[in-house]
């Protein structure tokens, strides 16, 4: 469904990736991990049309992605939700993800209310209750918990509809029960999604995904599926060391 | 009707009764000064769709201003008699035309980027404005007949005060009406969502450099239109309103009355200009007025940063 041939991304003398060839197959859940400045979310950041790659490919769906902007590629239909909580806060939870679902439909128009489309309302209420936070719909989204802006979060990345998820350490700084909940959702809202999934909660990653790449150094050390991960001897000494 | 609408519109009627009877009970002199009180009004209210809801500080309104001010003048001096109509479509086409080069070039700025930008830009208009002397009149301006209220061949009188009141206050709460809605339609939550988060509203798939670039159109537009009604009302054009002071004196309208409101700007526009002109009364011409109206804005700023209609911004968006 998305692969990457080649990619790299150099910070001046740097490369934070380098000759990254990557795939992530249809319907599955991927995820990505790696020690603090392994390059996922350098790489994440090049997925998504943040930054430009400085050589190599990127392919979705048998489109060329290659540097476009994070407009177009949303539009394409990968969607993210940030490691950093980026919600905009002075507005209620149901504006929240009601300004994503409208970037599919009736975006330009100026002359109807915006509360009067049914269908970006109804995208709204569906993005809400697959994230559990329809109850909430009115509050403010500065007034949530940090659990529940991190889940906010995934439902503005829903509610642009995406074929591919990329999720950015959806779990951090989340208490244990939140991270529990957390995981139960991602394992709901799979169901027609591929997800690409950056974690450090080890536990998170064996349970969720199906396939597990490790990075480091900007390179690719490892893949396989969790029960190969564990046992590989150099995953097992990058994490030992640090 | 809910609840809201109905308090907001029994609301608005109240409003625009009071504004409509005003000339008929106003001396003179504050029938006009109630009708340039709309004027800038209008001015800072356009400005107030990049300040407050797109979260762009334009500090280049003069320009646009200052062109469908000239652009006016244009009309009234080519085309005899002078024509209403051609006067505001000639103030659109060029505060439009201003307002589209200036977009182009500084919507890929933000912040102070983009504020800086824009009075570079209003400056060198000045600087055009004022040394074109064979075609702008230069230091003196231009002066001109003020044309009739006519309507497409229906009716035509001439503007008195009244007449001149109620045709600036119909353009304004027309432009109200218009740009609230805009506000309030899908395409004005695109500029409010890049206000709060404008990395999130791209990465959710909109070109936000395009929506930025409409904004600013429709912003000059509307700013040129005032520039218009000002032509109209005080038979002149001058380089002075090109000048970057009064795209400062729109920014503190919008900051008194508070940003993201639409009326608050032109609230904020009738607080200041009555301010100084009672404190110019009290103290006689000569008075240094600016001074203490810096410390009442100072104060302002510290104890009502939200503005003066900053308390009901949600409710009037609604």
């Amino acid at each position: 469904m998305l692969t990457t041939e080649l990619l790299t991304v150099r910070f001046g003398g740097l490369a934070a990736l380098s000759q990254v060839n990557f795939s992530v197959q249809r319907d599955q859940i991927h995820a990505i991990i790696g020690p603090n400045g392994a390059g996922k979310s350098t790489f994440f950041n090049c997925l998504t049309g943040v930054l430009r790659p400085t050589s190599g490919r990127i392919v979705f769906n048998g489109d060329e992605i290659t540097g476009l902007p994070a407009n177009v590629i949303s539009q394409k239909g990968i969607a993210r939700s940030y490691q950093i909580t980026s919600i905009m806060p002075n507005a209620t939870v149901r504006e929240n993800v009601r300004i994503a679902a409208q970037s599919r439909r009736h975006a330009w128009n100026m002359i109807s209310h915006h509360s009067n489309f049914a269908d970006i309302n109804e995208k709204a209420v569906t993005a809400l209750e697959s994230v559990g936070l329809l109850g909430k719909a009115d509050e403010f989204a500065a007034n949530l918990s940090h659990g529940e802006q991190r889940n906010l979060e995934i439902g503005i990345a829903l509610a642009t509809e995406p074929k591919l998820l990329c999720l950015d350490e959806p779990t951090a700084g989340m208490s244990a029960a939140e991270t529990h909940d957390t995981m139960q959702l991602v394992r709901k809202i799979r169901k027609d999604l591929t997800i690409l999934i950056v974690e450090h909660d080890m536990q998170v990653v064996m349970e969720l995904a199906d396939r597990i790449t490790v990075l480091d150094y900007g390179e690719i050390l490892a893949e396989g599926t969790p029960q190969e991960i564990q046992k590989n001897p150099k995953v097992l000494e990058v994490y030992l060391k640090t | 009707m809910t609840r809201h609408q109905k308090i907001y519109w029994a609301g608005f009627c109240v409003v625009m009764a009071l504004l409509i009877i005003a000339p008929l009970v106003l001396p003179e002199f504050w029938r006009r000064f109630l009708t340039e009180i709309l004027i800038w009004g209008l001015l800072a209210m356009s400005s107030d769709i990049l300040i407050g809801y797109t979260g762009m500080v334009s500090f280049g309104h003069s320009a646009f201003f200052g062109l469908g001010m000239y652009g006016a003048a244009a009309a009234l001096l080519i085309v005899s008699p002078p024509n209403l109509w051609l006067a505001i479509i000639f103030g659109l086409a060029g505060a439009g035309t201003v307002a589209l080069f200036v977009a182009y070039f500084s919507t890929r700025l933000r912040d102070i980027y983009f504020a800086i930008t824009t009075l570079i830009f209003s400056q060198i208009f000045y600087v055009i404005i004022f040394t074109w002397t064979a075609m702008t009149g230069g230091e003196n301006g231009l002066t001109f007949r003020r044309p009739a209220l006519s309507f497409f061949g229906l009716f035509s009188t001439p503007f008195d005060t009244a007449t001149l009141h109620w045709f600036v206050l119909a353009v304004v709460a027309a432009s109200y009406l218009i740009l609230r809605r805009i506000m309030q339609s899908p395409f004005g939550m695109v500029l409010q969502s890049i206000r709060e988060n404008e990395p999130r509203t791209r990465a959710i798939g909109y070109p936000v450099e395009r929506y930025k670039i409409v904004a600013v159109m429709l912003s000059g537009l509307f700013a040129g239109l005032a520039g218009v009604l000002y032509a109209i009302q005080n038979r002149f054009a001058a380089p002075d309103f090109v000048y970057f002071l009064v795209s400062g004196e729109t920014v503190i309208f919008n900051v008194m009355g508070g940003i993201g409101t639409l009326l608050g700007p032109i609230v904020g526009a009738g607080f200041f200009l009555l301010l100084r002109e009672l404190l110019g009364r009290l103290f006689g011409e000569q008075f240094p007025y600016l001074i203490p109206l810096g410390f009442i804005f100072i104060a302002m700023i510290i104890f009502l940063p939200q503005g003066l209609l900053g308390f009901a911004r949600r409710w009037l968006n609604r």
